[in-house]
């Protein structure tokens, strides 16, 4: 207990009074001295200063407080943080991929009396709610995540049973509302926020950067476009039972995607759960040896180098024997055969003695210029790198000038054959949208001249030769059928396939007129009554390329010619029966 | 007597003026933190509105998309409306419009020809309808390579 003297003060206290009566004498001084008028003056100034000083402190605070004490707090947006990820839409906006508000469900087993009511009401609400996983929860010590991903109905659900100890935490959840469309381009994400595959993984960091910024990330992919590809192609693929299939539909002047699609296929929402051939992008991820298709590489580099014109002849009589193997035509003509017919006839022996004269290092230089010997540059991180011969002798320079020894992704033959096709040079395919009327400069593969003549030659086959099934009635369609034999234990198979069609369109107009590629191929495709039994490119992927085209014609602006409608030629009915 | 001398019941009438502006002021401050933290309850509660109205919109975008997803308009249209891809002779553009009512016309004209009985007392070479027709038709479309 204190014991302090009654008259104790402290220090302090004794100068304040000391001071506050200075000043009372002070102004009583000033008072007898005669100079009340001052003296109240100067007593009046002192309390509005102190005053004015006071409340004009006070006003500021309060001011402070009440206008700006919000800014900065950022409570009342949606701030992305962590592993929020940015929509991703297509080049039209349309919704492709997108974090949706989601719930989790926990439970505080310490708050709950009655474990059976919770345990029978839950279980009956959530039917992916498993008895296991609910027990674990109701018979812990402490507040624990039960399930995921519960969307605002389910929430709304369980929250009106008003069970106590069962409490929600929002979370961004990763949802592909188009299920399994464009799947192998979109990919997917983890539940942390991280790409695995597609997209999703290509565009990892810009997802993060655009999310934060509330910014959508846009592919280069037409919707209208992919599925038009995807219903033709799945079509396809089911009616001739194949193994696999893919369909790529590009801007030849841009390298923009504008279609991919791979068969079988996912439901991204559900990728765990998929097998890891249907999770295989075979776009990008898969090598093929391509067959024929690769003659328009052949023929390109034959007359861009100088080797030999659309008239130059080669003698196609008698198969081509060398280093102990022969090289036929599988619908031998038997005769000799300009540049042209090679072409459209698909002459495995002409195409080799056009490659053989041009030589192996002119090969391997055109190869590379239409990056035929590295992976597709693209964005997805699943393009794979091509199997190239090791030597490039005779041998492999013959193999491959008809599409065979070289084994490269759908993509590098997209890529390449819009090198081909687009005046000349190389543009990377890219799956991010260029701007209107943006062209990249690409490097130059081929001249314009090689370009345009390869675009009526592919006009010409397609209304001539292999490929009159892809002819989309007024679409001015060009191509080229592939149908290489499949090495199954390390031979070739005489009737185990890999087919394909190469299309461009339109054929006609200026070089730099807009111009699309679309690439079709099949797997191990098996033969119809429909197509009395053949396999080959022209009969399974022409038909389907035709009927894409067809469909996305009008998506691209590609006006149809009324004078060409229902006029299919003669020639092109029936294909060739057998190409390769 | 100055103003600032003058007294009320003992007090100085600026003293008296002075507390009253004092007690104003801190009534002002107080009613307007007041009004203000009403308002920034408001503001609160509506910011979380709008919160959760943005993600109702997401989440209706979404269901959107999936319900427009293009196979399954296409198996919709189909199955119910017996619909199909457009077939390009069933295309047409405003230009040729007025081309596709004229074949029309002489689609018409050349089945109520062929419809006519043939007057056999006629001898003279009959004008042949099919190929007039066919020129009158090519001419007409503009812009069109023959």
């Amino acid at each position: 207990m204190t014991m302090a003297h009654p008259s104790f003060q402290p220090p302090g206290w004794r100068w304040l009074k000391a001071q506050v009566w200075g000043l009372e004498h002070a102004f009583e001084r000033a008072k007898a001295a005669g100079k009340a008028e001052d003296d109240t003056r100067i007593r009046i100034f002192f309390v509005l200063a102190l005053f004015s000083a006071s409340f004009l402190t006070l006003a500021i605070g309060a001011t402070n407080s009440a206008v700006f004490s919000n800014l900065g707090r950022g409570d009342g947006g949606a701030a992305a943080v962590g592993s929020a990820r940015a929509d991703l839409v297509d080049r039209n906006g349309a919704m492709l991929a997108a974090d949706l508000l989601h719930y989790g469900l926990y439970i505080d087993p310490q708050e709950i009396w009655d474990k059976g009511e919770v345990r029978r009401a839950l279980l009956g609400s959530i039917p992916s709610l498993t008895p296991a996983r609910l027990n674990r929860a109701l018979n812990g010590q402490r507040r624990t995540f039960v399930l995921g991903g519960l969307t605002p109905e389910s929430r709304a659900r369980v929250h009106a049973l008003g069970l106590p100890g069962v409490t929600f935490e929002r979370e961004e959840r990763r949802v592909y509302p188009l299920g399994q469309t464009a799947a192998h381009l979109i990919g997917f994400a983890d539940t942390g926020g991280v790409g695995l595959a597609g997209a999703e993984r290509a565009l990892n960091d810009l997802a993060h950067q655009n999310a934060a910024a509330g910014a959508p990330v846009a592919l280069s992919i037409d919707l209208r476009v992919q599925a038009a590809l995807e219903d033709e192609l799945y079509k396809a693929a089911t009616l001739h039972q194949v193994k696999g299939a893919v369909g790529i539909v590009t801007n030849v002047h841009t390298g923009e995607i504008l279609g991919v699609a791979s068969y079988p296929t996912f439901d991204p929402n559900q990728a765990g759960k998929s097998s890891p051939d249907a999770l295989t992008n075979r776009a990008a991820a898969s090598v093929y040896e391509m067959g024929s298709t690769f003659k328009v590489f052949t023929v390109a580099l034959g007359l861009d180098s100088g080797t030999a014109t659309l008239a130059s002849t080669f003698d196609a009589r008698a198969p081509l024997t060398m280093n102990g193997r022969t090289i036929r035509d599988y619908h031998a003509e038997n005769k000799v055969m300009s540049v042209s017919d090679i072409f459209i006839h698909s002459s495995n022996i002409g195409t080799t003695k056009l490659a053989l004269q041009a030589g192996s290092g002119t090969v391997q230089k055109y190869y590379k210029a239409f990056g035929l010997t590295t992976a597709a540059p693209v964005e997805l991180r699943e393009s794979a790198k091509p199997i190239v011969p090791r030597r490039w002798d005779d041998n492999d320079v013959a193999s491959t000038s008809f599409g065979h020894a070289i084994s490269v992704s759908p993509l590098a033959v997209a890529a390449g054959m819009g090198s081909v096709l687009n005046g000349g040079t190389y543009v990377p395919l890219t799956i991010r949208p260029v701007k209107p009327g943006f062209r990249p400069k690409g490097a130059r593969a081929v001249s314009e001249e090689t370009s345009r003549a390869m675009l009526d030659l592919m006009r010409v086959n397609v209304v001539r030769g292999t490929g009159g099934k892809a002819n989309a009635p007024g679409m001015r369609v060009g191509g080229k059928t592939g149908s290489a034999n499949k090495v199954i234990g390390g031979r070739y198979s005489n009737n185990i396939l890999v087919s394909s069609f190469a299309a461009v369109f339109p054929t006609d107009g200026p070089l730099d007129a807009d111009r699309y590629f679309v690439l079709i191929l099949m797997d191990e495709p098996k033969g119809t009554s429909e197509t009395y039994g053949f396999a080959t490119g022209g009969w399974t992927a022409a038909p389907a390329a035709g009927r894409v085209i067809d469909r996305i014609g009008p998506f691209l602006g590609v006006d149809r010619r009324p004078e060409v409608v229902g006029t299919t030629p003669a020639e092109a009915v029936v294909p060739i029966e057998s190409e390769h | 007597m100055s103003v600032f001398s003058r007294k009320i019941r003992g007090f100085r009438l600026v003293d008296v003026v002075a507390a009253g502006l004092l007690v104003a002021i801190i009534l002002s401050v107080y009613l307007a933190k007041t009004i203000a933290g009403g308002e920034r309850t408001e503001i609160a509660t509506v910011e979380k509105q709008i919160e959760a109205e943005r993600d109702r919109i997401r989440l209706l975008q979404a269901e959107v998309a999936h319900l427009e997803q293009p196979s399954r308009i296409e198996q919709l249209s189909a199955a119910h409306l017996g619909m199909a891809p457009m077939a390009a002779k069933n295309e047409i553009t405003p230009e040729t419009l007025g081309d596709v009512m004229l074949a029309a016309q002489l689609k018409a004209a050349t089945a109520k020809r062929a419809a006519e009985p043939p007057k056999v007392e006629v001898a003279a070479p009959v004008e042949p309808a099919a190929k007039p027709l066919t020129q009158v038709a090519r001419v007409s479309i503009p812009g069109v390579q023959q």
